[in-house]
C-alpha cells in the first residue's frame, strides 16, 4: 500500500518540468526550516524574534496583514461575480476563492506563532472585549471574530470546487450539494462582503483607534484599509493567476478576465491613492498637532521618509497603468501594475507596522531598528512558500480553473 | 428482535459520537484540558505560601545601621521594608541572602591558584590547617610578613584582625580605599592625630564638594539622603565642584564645571581669596604655607589650570567665607574614592580658615578606636621592630614584601584597586591566603581558603533569618583563627564574639595643626605637565552606577536589570563622551572602541554622545569586568582600574587613579 | 461603593536616582532572574529609572546640560474621566486588563494570550513582555513572595501600584472586622522604598491628601501630556481630534528643561 503511494508521488513529481522539480525541491526545504523555526517558536519562546518591548509587532504582523488585504481578492471578486453578476469573473472567481482561502489560513498561523500564549487562543471567543455597543471595545475583538466567521465563509464559497472534482462530482448526492450550494452561493458571498469590509476596516483600526499614539490614531483609517483591499486584493489575483498560467505553459484563465479584474482594481486604486493623500494631510495638519507632534518627524532613522515616498510611487503605477486600456491590455505592464500595487499594499503595512513601532515615544529616546532573526525569517518566507506548495497542489488535483477544463475538452474533441 | 443491521448500526453510532462530542466540547472539558496543557507547558513557579510575619532588625552592610523590617513567609525571607530609610542595596539584601552561589562551606583549593577549583572542607579542618601554618610563620621568625586586606565598612572585624596581626607580630592591615583611610593619612598629617574626617553634612548651610559625589554613594548612602533633605529643609547650598554633570551635580545649587583632576588647585584657588580676605589658622608653617598660596595659586594661576573662571573663583570663595556653616568636602567618586592625601589636606585646610573644623555643621575628627594594645610575646615584639608598614594598600602592594599568610576580609581588592594584577601576582607567591567572603569575587578567586561569612540580613539581630549554610561571622571567624595560635590566644580571652565589648568611636576637635607648603609646591608643575602632554590626550575620569558602586551590587541579578541601556547593554559597557572629541577621531554614537593608557589597553566598550561630559574626557562606569564574581557578575565589561594611573601617592600609600590620560583606538 | 482613586507624585528635585525603588518593585513582583539582563528592550521591569538629559537641545553645551531621573511605572492612565478607559484597556482582545473603580488598572496574565496589542497602545512604554521563561535559580526560588504570581513565558506584565498589597491590607481589616472599603490604606514597594520620600502615594479623590496637593502644585507635570499646560482654546482645539490618555502620576520638578524635555517640538 505505502509503496502504492511512493510510486503514485514519485510519478506525479516527475511529471513536472525540470525547473519547476527544482523549484519544488527549494520550496520543499524552506517549508522544512520553516517547520523547524515554528517548532522553535513555539517550544523556546519569542524570545528568539527581534520583536521587543517597542518592536512589538513586526515582520509576522506585516505577513499577517498583507495575507488579509491581499486576500481581499476573494471577497472582492465573489461580489462582483455573485452580487453585481459580472459574468466576466467566471474563469477566476474559483481561483480568486482558493488565494483567499490559503490567505486566511496562513494568516492563521502566523497568528498561532505571533502570541505569545497560542493554547490560549480560544480566550479571544471565549472572554471577547465586547462592552455594550454594537462594535466591540477592542477593534481586534472584532477581527478575531470576523475572520474566524469569514474563514467559514470561505471554506463554504470553495466547497463546491473540491465536490466538483471528477473522481465525486459523479455521485448524486454529491452533485446535488455542489448544484444548491451554486445557487445560493450569492448569500454567502454577500456575508462575506460584509464580513469583510468589517475585518478589513478593523484591521486599520487596530492601528488606528490606538488613541495615545499620534503615529497611528486617526479613526478614518478603518476605511482607507478597506479601500486598500479593494484595490490590491484583485491585484493578487491577477498576479498569482497570470504566474499559474506562466508556469503551466497554458492560458488558466482568458487573458480579458484578468484585464477586467485589473481595471476595477485601477479604479479602486484611484480611490485608495486619493484616500491616501487625503489621509496624510490629516494626520499632519489636524492629528499629529492635537498632541504637539509633527507628522514628519514620525519619519526617521533608518525608515525615513524615503519609505513613504516608496509606498506613495508604488502606488501610483497600478494607479496609472490600469486606468489605460492599453496597458491593461498588454502582459507586461499588466504584470508590472499588479506587481507594483502586491508590495505598495505590504510596503504600506511596513511602514504602518515596523516603521510606526521604530518612532520614539520620549524625545530622548532614539528610533529603533529591526533585523529578524534566522527564526522569524524563515516563518516570513516559509508562509509563502507553504501557500504555494499547498496552491499548486490545489490547483493540480481540484477544478480550479474551468477554463482549462474547457480546453481540455475542446482539445481532446478536436483530437 | 429487529436485527442490527450495518446502516443502523452506523446511525446510531454516528448519533452516539456526535451526541457525546457535543457534551463533551459543551461541558467545557477541552477548555479545561487546554487550560491544563497550557499550565503544564509552562512548567510555572509557585511561590510557596505560608504564614507571614515580620522580624525588625538592624541592616549592618554600611555604617548607617538603618533599622528595617524583614517580611518573612514561615521561614523565608521575601522582603525587606526599609520604610524610606536605607538604600537600593537593603533592598538587594534578600538576594544577597538567597544567591545560589553563596560559599556554603569552608572551601579548600584543590586546583592551580586561579584556576577556580574549591572543594568544601570542616571547619575544624581550615581553622586548624591555618592555625598551623600561623604557627609555623611565626616560628621560622616570619612573623612580620603576616598581612591582611580589609573592606572599610567592617569596622568590628577589623579591630579584630588588627588586633590578631599585632598581636602576632605584623604591622601590616591595610584597608581598601575609602575617606576614612584616604583622610587618616591627612589628618596625621594635619594635625597629628590617628583619626578620619567626619563631615557633619546635615548641619551645614553652604556645602563646597570638590568631586565628592554626595548623592551617588559618597559617604553612607542614608545618611546623605537624610542631610540632602535637611538641605532642602533648611535652605542650605550644594556647590558641586566636577569634571562631569553627575546626578550630584545636576541635583546642586550650583555646578562648577572644572578640569579633570584640578580639585587640589581649585581648593587653593579659593584658599589665596580666603587668606586675602584675611581669614588665618593657628598652626606651625602656616606663614609659609600662606605665602605659598599667594606665590604660586594667584587666580590667573589656577583659572588657567582648573579652567574656572576668575570672577568664579572669587565668587565661591565670598560665599564660602560669608556663610554661617559653610563645609568644603574632599573625597573624589563615590562608593569608590580616589583622592590624594595633599588633595584633602589642601581642601580640610579651608575649613580651618573658616573655623568650622569641629563646629555644628562643620568637620571634626573621629578617632579610630581600639581594644587597646594586644599583649606581644617575644615573637611578636622582635618581629615589629623589623617590620615596616607600607603607607597604604597599594604601596603595599607595589612593595616587595611577600606575605607569608594573607588574610582578605570582605574585601575585593583585585577588581577595586588600581594595582590589581599585582595584587594577584603577590597572592601566586603567597603560601597561605585567605579569604572571609559570602560569595567567591575576583580576589577570593586566587584564595586557598574562602571561608563564608553572613550577609547584612543574617546580622540584623536576634530574630534574623537564620542561615542555611555553614556561614560564620567574620569577627567570630577571626576570633577562632587567634585563639588557635600560640602566643596570640592570650590577647583574646573572649570564646564569643558576642562577649567583646566594642570601644565607641570618639568625636574630638583638633588642637594642634601643621600646615607643610612643600607638599604643594611642585604640585601645580606636575599639573601642567600633565595637561600639556600630547601622546594621551584624552583624560580618564570614573563615575559610578545605581546600585552597582565600585562593583558589590554586580552579582545580583536585581542589580543588573536595574542599568540604564547607555551604560551597559547587549553585552557592552558604554563609555560617555562630548560630541566634539568624539568627532575628532570619527566616532559616533555607538562606536567601538579600546581605551589605551600608559599602564594598558581595555576594550571594546561603545561610545555614548553626552555634554554631560567635558570635551576631551572619557566618562567609564566604575564596578564592571569582574573576573569572577558569580555568573551574574563576571565577564560583564571592562574594569578601567586596569589601565586607570596607579602613581602611588606618598603620604597615603594609594594610587590616585582620577589623573588617568588615556588615548582611543 | 470605592470612593478612592489611587494616584503618585514623584518630586524630581529629590530623586538622586540612587536606584532602591527600582530593586524594591522586582523583590516585591517576583520580577523573573536571568543571567544577562542586558538586552534592554527585552528587560522585565516594571519600574524603570529613565536617566534624561537636556542633551537633545542643540543649543546646549556642556555646563548646561544636566541629567535627572525620572521613575517610570505605568501611569494608571484614566482616559475620559466620564468613560474611563485607558488606551490598553480598550484594545485588550480578551480583557485581560480592565480600569477598576479605584483607577488602578488590573493585569490578569492569566487570562493574557499575548497578542501585545495594550504594549502598542501604551503611550509610556510601561508594558513588558515575557520573551522568555521566568526563572528563578536555586535558592531565589525562596525569596518569592506569595502573593504575586509568576507570569508564564508569552505574557503581558505590567506595575499594578502593588495592588497585592492593598489586597493584603484589605483582607488585614476585615479580618479586625473592619469592612469598609475605603477604609484601606496602602503603600506600594516604591514608595516604601525611596530613601528621600520622592514618592508620594495615596487617594487623589481625597483633596487634602498629599498627592492631591501635591498633583496641583506649581512644579507639577504629567509625562509626556502635551495637553495639560495648555491655555482653554488650545485645550478645546485638541481635543477636537485628540484623545489623552490622563494619567495618574505627577511629576514635579523646579528645573525648567525638564518640563521642556516633555515636548517633542
Amino acid at each position: 500500500m505505502i509503496k502504492k503511494i511512493i510510486e503514485f508521488i514519485k510519478s506525479e513529481f516527475y511529471s513536472y518540468s525540470k525547473n519547476v522539480r527544482t523549484a519544488i525541491i527549494i520550496m520543499l526545504a524552506i517549508a522544512l526550516c520553516f517547520a523547524a523555526s515554528a517548532l522553535w517558536i513555539f517550544l523556546f519562546g519569542l524570545g528568539y524574534t527581534d520583536m521587543n518591548n517597542r518592536m512589538v509587532w513586526a515582520a509576522w504582523i506585516i505577513g499577517d496583514f498583507s495575507l488579509i488585504v491581499l486576500g481581499g481578492g476573494a471577497f472582492f471578486t465573489g461580489f462582483l461575480f455573485y452580487i453585481f453578476r459580472r459574468d466576466e469573473f467566471k474563469p477566476i472567481i474559483y481561483n480568486a476563492t482558493l488565494i483567499g482561502l490559503l490567505c486566511y489560513l496562513f494568516t492563521f498561523i502566523f497568528l498561532a506563532l505571533d502570541i505569545g500564549q497560542p493554547l490560549r487562543f480560544w480566550f479571544g471567543y471565549i472572554y471577547p472585549n465586547w462592552g455594550p455597543h454594537l462594535l466591540p471595545y477592542s477593534m481586534m475583538t472584532e477581527v478575531f471574530f470576523c475572520i474566524t466567521f469569514y474563514f467559514i465563509i470561505l471554506v463554504i464559497e470553495f466547497t463546491p470546487t473540491v465536490l466538483e472534482h471528477p473522481l465525486i462530482i459523479k455521485y448524486a448526492p454529491i452533485k446535488w450539494t455542489a448544484h444548491y450550494m451554486h445557487k445560493l452561493m450569492w448569500i454567502f458571498a454577500a456575508i462575506g462582503t460584509f464580513l469583510s469590509f468589517f475585518h478589513q476596516g478593523s484591521l486599520g483600526g487596530i492601528y488606528g483607534m490606538m488613541y495615545a499614539k499620534p503615529v497611528w490614531y486617526r479613526p478614518h483609517l478603518f476605511f482607507l484599509f478597506v479601500a486598500s483591499a479593494l484595490a490590491s486584493g484583485p491585484a493578487l489575483t491577477v498576479l498569482v493567476t497570470w504566474f499559474t498560467g506562466k508556469v503551466m505553459k497554458k492560458e488558466v484563465v482568458p487573458f480579458k478576465t484578468l484585464s477586467s479584474l485589473a481595471r476595477v482594481s485601477g479604479f479602486m486604486f484611484i480611490i485608495y491613492f486619493l484616500f491616501r493623500v487625503i489621509d496624510i494631510y490629516v494626520v499632519a495638519t489636524r492629528y499629529a498637532p492635537s498632541y504637539d507632534r509633527n507628522y514628519w518627524d514620525f519619519w526617521g532613522g533608518y525608515y525615513g521618509l524615503w519609505t513613504l515616498g516608496v509606498e506613495l510611487i508604488l502606488c501610483l503605477i497600478p494607479t496609472l497603468l490600469f486606468v489605460v486600456r492599453k496597458f491593461r491590455e498588454q502582459e507586461k505592464t499588466l504584470v508590472i501594475g499588479v506587481g507594483a500595487a502586491v508590495v505598495a499594499v505590504i510596503m504600506n503595512r511596513f511602514n504602518e507596522t515596523v516603521r510606526g513601532f521604530a518612532v520614539p515615544n520620549f524625545p530622548w529616546d532614539e528610533f529603533i531598528g529591526y533585523l529578524p532573526t534566522i527564526q522569524e525569517f524563515f516563518v516570513f518566507f516559509g508562509i509563502p512558500v507553504c501557500m504555494a506548495l499547498a496552491y499548486m497542489f490545489c490547483v493540480k488535483y481540484l477544478p480550479i480553473f474551468p477554463n482549462l477544463k474547457k480546453d481540455e475538452e475542446t482539445s481532446s474533441e478536436a483530437s | 428482535m429487529k436485527k442490527i443491521d450495518r446502516r443502523d448500526f452506523l446511525k446510531v453510532a454516528g448519533g452516539a459520537v456526535v451526541g457525546g462530542g457535543a457534551g463533551f466540547v459543551l461541558s467545557g472539558a477541552p477548555f479545561d484540558a487546554f487550560q491544563w496543557v497550557v499550565e503544564w507547558t509552562q512548567d510555572q513557579v509557585v511561590p510557596s505560601p505560608g504564614e507571614e510575619r515580620f522580624i525588625t532588625g538592624i541592616c549592618h552592610a554600611c555604617p548607617n545601621k538603618c533599622a528595617i523590617r524583614v517580611r518573612m513567609i514561615d521561614d523565608r525571607a521575601v522582603k525587606i521594608e526599609t520604610e524610606n530609610k536605607g538604600c537600593s542595596m537593603g533592598q538587594a539584601l534578600v538576594q544577597w541572602f538567597y544567591h545560589p552561589e553563596r560559599v556554603k562551606y569552608p572551601l579548600k583549593r584543590v586546583g592551580k591558584k586561579g584556576s577556580g577549583k574549591f572543594a568544601p572542607v570542616k571547619w575544624d579542618e581550615a581553622i586548624q590547617d591555618i592555625t598551623t601554618s600561623f604557627n609555623k610563620l611565626r616560628k621560622e621568625g616570619k612573623a612580620d610578613s603576616l598581612a591582611a586586606i580589609t573592606n572599610p565598612h567592617t569596622m568590628r572585624s577589623t579591630l579584630l584582625l588588627e588586633r590578631l596581626l599585632r598581636a602576632a607580630g605584623s604591622p601590616h592591615l591595610y584597608t581598601e580605599s575609602c575617606m576614612c583611610n584616604l583622610s587618616r593619612a591627612a589628618v596625621k598629617h594635619l594635625y597629628n592625630l590617628d583619626g578620619a574626617l567626619c563631615y557633619d553634612l546635615e548641619n551645614a548651610d553652604y556645602i563646597l564638594s570638590f568631586s565628592a559625589r554626595l548623592l551617588e554613594g559618597w559617604g553612607q548612602p542614608y545618611s546623605m539622603h537624610k542631610a540632602f533633605l535637611n538641605w532642602k529643609k533648611t535652605d542650605a547650598k550644594l556647590v558641586q565642584v566636577d569634571t562631569l554633570c553627575s546626578r550630584t551635580a545636576s541635583l546642586a545649587n550650583e555646578w562648577i564645571p572644572l578640569k579633570p583632576g584640578t580639585e587640589l588647585t581649585l581648593a587653593l584657588g579659593i584658599a589665596y581669596h580666603l587668606l586675602r580676605k584675611g581669614k588665618t589658622s593657628r598652626g606651625t608653617g602656616f606663614a609659609d604655607w600662606s605665602q605659598m598660596v599667594f606665590n604660586y595659586y594667584t587666580p590667573d594661576n589656577v583659572s588657567k589650570i582648573t579652567g574656572v573662571p576668575i570672577e568664579t573663583i572669587s565668587r565661591i570663595a565670598g560665599e564660602f567665607a560669608e556663610a554661617k556653616r559653610p563645609l568644603a568636602v574632599a573625597g573624589r567618586g563615590g562608593t569608590g574614592i580616589s583622592s590624594s592625601a595633599a588633595e584633602i589636606i589642601a581642601i580640610q585646610t579651608l575649613n580651618d580658615l573658616v573655623e568650622s573644623t569641629g563646629k555644628t555643621g562643620g568637620v571634626s575628627i573621629k578617632l579610630f578606636s581600639t581594644l587597646g594594645d594586644p599583649p606581644a610575646d617575644d615573637i611578636a615584639r622582635a618581629s615589629l621592630e623589623k617590620a615596616t608598614r607600607s603607607k597604604g594598600l597599594d604601596d603595599f602592594i607595589a612593595s616587595e614584601i611577600d606575605p607569608g599568610i594573607l588574610i582578605i576580609n570582605e574585601a575585593n581588592p583585585v577588581h577595586r584597586s588600581t594595582h590589581g594584577k599585582k595584587l594577584v601576582e603577590k597572592m601566586q607567591r603567597t603560601p597561605l591566603v585567605i579569604s572571609l567572603s559570602t560569595l567567591i569575587n575576583d580576589t577570593a578567586h586566587y584564595s586557598d581558603y574562602i571561608l563564608p561569612t553572613l550577609t547584612a540580613l543574617e546580622r540584623i539581630g536576634e530574630s534574623a533569618p537564620v542561615t542555611r549554610s555553614q556561614s560564620l561571622c567574620a569577627g567570630e571567624i577571626i576570633l577562632k583563627i587567634a585563639r588557635g595560635i600560640e602566643g596570640v590566644a592570650d590577647a583574646f580571652p573572649w570564646s564569643s564574639r558576642a562577649e567583646i565589648d566594642f570601644p565607641e568611636e570618639e568625636l574630638i576637635t583638633p588642637r594642634t595643626r601643621a600646615y607643610s607648603a612643600d607638599i604643594f609646591k611642585e604640585h601645580l608643575k606636575q599639573i601642567s605637565a600633565q595637561q600639556e602632554q600630547k601622546e594621551y590626550p584624552l583624560a580618564l575620569i570614573p563615575f559610578e552606577v545605581p546600585a552597582i558602586g565600585d562593583g558589590v551590587g554586580l552579582a545580583f541579578p536585581y542589580v543588573l536589570k536595574s542599568i540604564d541601556g547607555k551604560i551597559f547593554s547587549y553585552d557592552k559597557l558604554w563609555v560617555h563622551m562630548h560630541p566634539e572629541t568624539a568627532e575628532k577621531d570619527g566616532l559616533s554614537e555607538g562606536s567601538k572602541i579600546d581605551l589605551i593608557s600608559k599602564r594598558g589597553e581595555i576594550g571594546s566598550v561603545r561610545v555614548h554622545l553626552t555634554k554631560l561630559v567635558a570635551p576631551g574626557v572619557v566618562a567609564v562606569p566604575l564596578g564592571f569586568g569582574h573576573t569572577s564574581y558569580t555568573k551574574y557578575g563576571s565577564d560583564k565589561g571592562v574594569n578601567p582600574k586596569e589601565i586607570m594611573t596607579a602613581d602611588i601617592d606618598p603620604i597615603s600609600g594609594t594610587a590616585d587613579w582620577w589623573l588617568t590620560r588615556i588615548q582611543i583606538s | 461603593m470605592m470612593k478612592r482613586k489611587w494616584g503618585m507624585a514623584i518630586d524630581l528635585d529629590k530623586c538622586t536616582g540612587c536606584g532602591a525603588c527600582q530593586i524594591a518593585c522586582m523583590q516585591e513582583n517576583n520580577l523573573p532572574i536571568f543571567e544577562d539582563d542586558s538586552d534592554i528592550l527585552k528587560r522585565v521591569t516594571f519600574l524603570e529609572l529613565m536617566t534624561v538629559t537636556n542633551d537633545t537641545d542643540a543649543d546646549a553645551k556642556y555646563g548646561e546640560v544636566k541629567v535627572a531621573y525620572i521613575p517610570k511605572m505605568c501611569q494608571q492612565c484614566e482616559g475620559d474621566p466620564a468613560e474611563p478607559r485607558p488606551p490598553c484597556v480598550s484594545v485588550c482582545l480578551v480583557a485581560a486588563t480592565d480600569v477598576g473603580d479605584d483607577g488602578v488598572v488590573s493585569q490578569i496574565w492569566s487570562r493574557c494570550i499575548g497578542c501585545r496589542y495594550c504594549m502598542a497602545a501604551c503611550p509610556y512604554q510601561a508594558r513588558v513582555f515575557n520573551w522568555w521563561k521566568p526563572r528563578f535559580e536555586g535558592d531565589f526560588k525562596q525569596g518569592l513572595n506569595p502573593d504575586v504570581s509568576i507570569a508564564s513565558r508569552g505574557t503581558v506584565v505590567k506595575c499594578t501600584f502593588c495592588s497585592h498589597i492593598w489586597k493584603r491590607e484589605r483582607d488585614r481589616l476585615i479580618a479586625q472586622g473592619i469592612t469598609d472599603i475605603n477604609a484601606v490604606e496602602y503603600t506600594p514597594a516604591c514608595v516604601a522604598a525611596c530613601p528621600t520620600g520622592a514618592i508620594v502615594f495615596g487617594d487623589l479623590n481625597d483633596p487634602l491628601s498629599e498627592v492631591s496637593q501635591l498633583a496641583k502644585d506649581p512644579r507639577a507635570f504629567r509625562l509626556m501630556h502635551p495637553i495639560d499646560d495648555k491655555d482653554e482654546s488650545r485645550k478645546k482645539d485638541m481635543h477636537r481630534y485628540g484623545r489623552f490618555p490622563n494619567p495618574k502620576v505627577y511629576y514635579l520638578t523646579s528645573q525648567s528643561w525638564i518640563r521642556d524635555l516633555m515636548r517633542f517640538t
